[in-house]
């Protein structure tokens, strides 16, 4: 069982949101317990405004520094971003993290978005799908922009790299035009590790085709099991290997998650993992932390030793390799 | 006693700002992708208690001929907004300035990142507005092209306007030529109200831009007449928008080489030179010319007429002029600029340089300095080792910091 947790910190409005020290001191243990990743995101989806003092790739550069084997993931939108922009972001984010990051790309439109980014009118839903796939589909083409053996540093010789291996990407689509390629090296991990969420069945067939993690809903571990059935063969039918997508199931963890309740997820197993979704509230947090984490613990010391110091490695993803 | 102190501020670029820094024998040839190399170069400027650390940038290859690029290590490294937020959890109190660009964000984005930024480090974050130039970065964005120069300065006004507007919780609401934004900033105040806002353009839209808006301006200046006329420029304009010269701290890049004597000084400069291939030399200097190539003129010809490009154009004017003045060959001006790239180089001794700065700091031609170490780490800790306790001896200098918030360190008024 993979282990997430997700930190939704765009705190409600009227409560001041978590400090830096207080999140990166309940992610150094929830790293200590050997969770795979945290998940970040800085905005509520229904759009409320967020009070939380922090953006979320801003924050897992932060975190990166004070952090050795945890996955680190953000969510950003396709709206407040260029994707040459946030491509770059996540490729610098993961060397500065030796190979620990992933972009939780969300499908849903935030209705606070588009008018705060001069894009008064919107998207229809349909619209928007269209030109969310387009823009991932550039991000993880330049993310492969470099090959892993590019950069030569030969200062005798003079060549810094193989310009051989530098690919520009000539992106000419439906909403986007973008030459390429980055300006940054190959990530230690192949590439970030693409995370959706909010999927829609809409969207299946193109997140079983592309994501590496897909956090699912809530739902009972029947319900969970009947998602992860249907995207699992739908992986496989693009080509792709059964353990190159994980499927996470998404818990609350209040205080009706009961040892009992837990136990019932780590003996079906009906997916790939769990994913703990907590609020930007202290308490809460220690809640987990006390209660739920030593449990975790302890049926971690039955897990399989980690394969590798990346978070592709964490979920045992293996490399993405080229499409 | 002198209360006026210089500001420094260290301008960080992998491996050095020399083009062949990274061909240099002791030169850290990973170090634009290397977080420990910035987190070690970052606490070195802090000990020596410097104003703010900068990150230049470009969302793009810097050279459009692949072989060119791939004899420098300018393709590569982080993007800046990136580096800065982790830096900032592993320093305390240095300012962490980034560039980003007013063509290629948006202002409720950039907003928000700056502020999250400004959270992260305590009051520690500032922002250089750029318009980008560059044809290769535009390509990045869209299929139309780069805009032309008014146009980009249009919207970087309006840019400017919205951007302070959120940070500053003026009443939100704008619909404009370029940007609509409905709601207020949905990030709470951050410990400086507004992050410093810095600028480096030197067009004539680009000074009237800084006059507006800027706390602090980078320039490049070779002499000490250009950089006092550049200063009594930008100073005079600042009342046409009621704001006092105090308000604005200007500072021109320096590219220091600091030894023990002057002889071993300019000997590490040779050293340096010497490591530049002509052709990447060349192209470096037809870049900055905004020109297509210089390759097809003779390499130890004067430099030809040029027309004015939609790139830099006040640039291009200092490159010319400092190549007409010392009767420069093409190969010679390419060496000189690829160096220092058009800023003020100065090699020798502590006590020399910080001559240098004094004279400058001291005749109102600046407020502070740039630092553009040749290569890292090796003349920065020169730098901080041997000029700033010479700046400090001399009472220029701070020995401490005294605020938190960069802008208590430039001595700015908090934002209001």
């Amino acid at each position: 069982m993979h282990l997430a947790v997700s930190l939704d910190i765009a705190s409600v409005t009227g409560r001041a949101g978590l400090t830096l020290a207080e999140i990166a001191g309940f992610v150094r243990k929830v790293e200590a317990a050997a969770v795979d990743m945290v998940a970040i995101s800085d905005s509520w989806p229904s759009g409320k405004p967020s009070t939380s003092p922090f953006e979320a790739t801003t924050l897992i550069a932060a975190l990166a520094t004070v952090t050795e084997k945890i996955g680190l993931v953000a969510s950003a939108s396709t709206l407040m971003h260029q994707p040459y922009n946030l491509a770059r972001r996540f490729a610098s984010l993961d060397i500065i993290s030796h190979g620990r990051v992933g972009w939780n790309a969300t499908m849903r439109q935030n209705p606070r978005e588009a008018v705060n980014f001069s894009r008064p009118e919107g998207f229809s839903d349909a619209d928007f799908r269209r030109r969310a796939q387009e823009y991932i589909g550039i991000v993880q083409g330049l993310w492969r922009g470099w090959d892993a053996d590019a950069l030569l540093f030969d200062k005798a010789g003079g060549r810094f790299h193989d310009p051989g291996k530098m690919h520009m990407l000539d992106h000419k689509g439906e909403f986007f035009s973008v030459r390429g390629p980055l300006n940054i090296a190959r990530s230690p991990q192949d590439t970030p590790v693409l995370v959706m969420s909010g999927l829609v069945e809409a969207e299946f067939d193109f997140a079983a085709r592309f994501a590496d993690v897909i956090l699912l809903g809530d739902g009972s571990p029947a319900n969970v099991k009947a998602a992860c059935d249907d995207l699992k063969p739908r992986a496989i039918a693009a080509g792709r290997e059964p353990k190159a997508l994980r499927v996470l199931a998404t818990i609350l963890p209040g205080p009706q998650l009961t040892a009992d309740r837990l136990d019932d997820w780590f003996e079906t197993e009906p997916c790939d993992g769990l994913n703990f979704t907590l609020p930007a509230d202290l308490s809460a947090l220690d809640d987990f932390a006390d209660r739920i984490l030593p449990n975790l613990r302890r049926r971690d010391l039955a897990r399989p030793a980690r394969t590798g110091a990346t978070l592709r490695g964490n979920l045992g993803l293996g490399t993405g390799g080229e499409r | 006693m002198s209360a006026r102190q210089m500001k420094l501020g260290l301008f960080l670029w992998a491996t050095g700002h020399h083009i062949a820094a990274w061909r240099h024998p002791d030169a850290h040839v990973t170090a634009g992708i290397d977080i420990d190399h910035y987190i070690a170069l970052a606490r070195t400027a802090e000990a020596g208690k410097f104003d703010m650390v900068f990150c230049e940038d470009a969302a793009g290859l810097r050279e459009a001929n692949v072989n060119i690029a791939s004899q420098t290590s300018r393709s590569i490294g982080f993007e800046p907004i990136s580096l800065l937020s982790a830096l900032a959890a592993r320093t305390e109190r240095i300012g962490l300035v980034s560039t980003a660009s007013t063509s290629y964000n948006e202002p409720y984005g950039l907003a928000r990142t700056f502020a999250s930024l400004d959270n992260l480090s305590g009051g520690r974050a500032g922002w250089n507005l750029v318009t980008s130039a560059s044809p290769i970065e535009a390509a990045n964005f869209g299929a139309t092209g780069l805009r032309p120069h008014a146009d980009r300065y249009a919207r970087a006004r309006e840019f400017a306007t919205v951007i302070t507007g959120l940070w500053n919780r003026r009443a939100a609401g704008h619909d404009g030529e370029s940007f609509s934004v409905r709601d207020p900033l949905d990030i709470p105040p951050s410990p400086q109200g507004a992050p410093v806002m810095v600028q480096a353009g030197a067009s004539d839209d680009g000074k009237d831009l800084a006059a507006r808006t800027a706390d602090v301006v980078f320039s490049a200046a070779q002499t000490f007449e250009e950089a006092k006329a550049f200063y009594d420029d930008l100073k005079a304009r600042l009342a046409a928008y009621g704001r006092q010269p105090d308000d604005v701290k200007i500072m021109p890049g320096v590219a220091p080489i600091v030894a023990a004597t002057k002889a071993e000084a300019q000997a590490k400069y040779d050293a340096l030179q010497e490591l530049i291939p002509d052709d990447v030399g060349v192209a470096l200097l037809s870049s900055y010319l905004s020109i297509s190539d210089l390759g097809r003129y003779q390499i130890d010809g004067p430099l030809p007429e040029l027309p004015e490009s939609e790139g830099m154009k006040s640039r291009q004017a200092l490159v010319i002029e400092q190549a007409r003045r010392d009767g420069l060959s093409i190969r010679e001006l390419a060496r000189y600029f690829a160096g220092a790239r058009g800023h003020w180089r100065v090699v020798g001794t502590a006590a020399q340089i910080a001559d240098e700065l004094q004279a400058r700091f001291e005749g109102g031609a600046a407020d502070g300095f740039n630092v553009m170490p040749s290569w890292f780490p090796g003349e920065l800790d020169a730098f901080a080792t041997m000029v700033v306790p010479e700046l400090q001896r001399r009472g220029l200098f701070r020995k401490d910091y005294e605020g938190r918030t960069l802008r208590e360190h430039l001595g700015l008024k908090r934002s209001v």
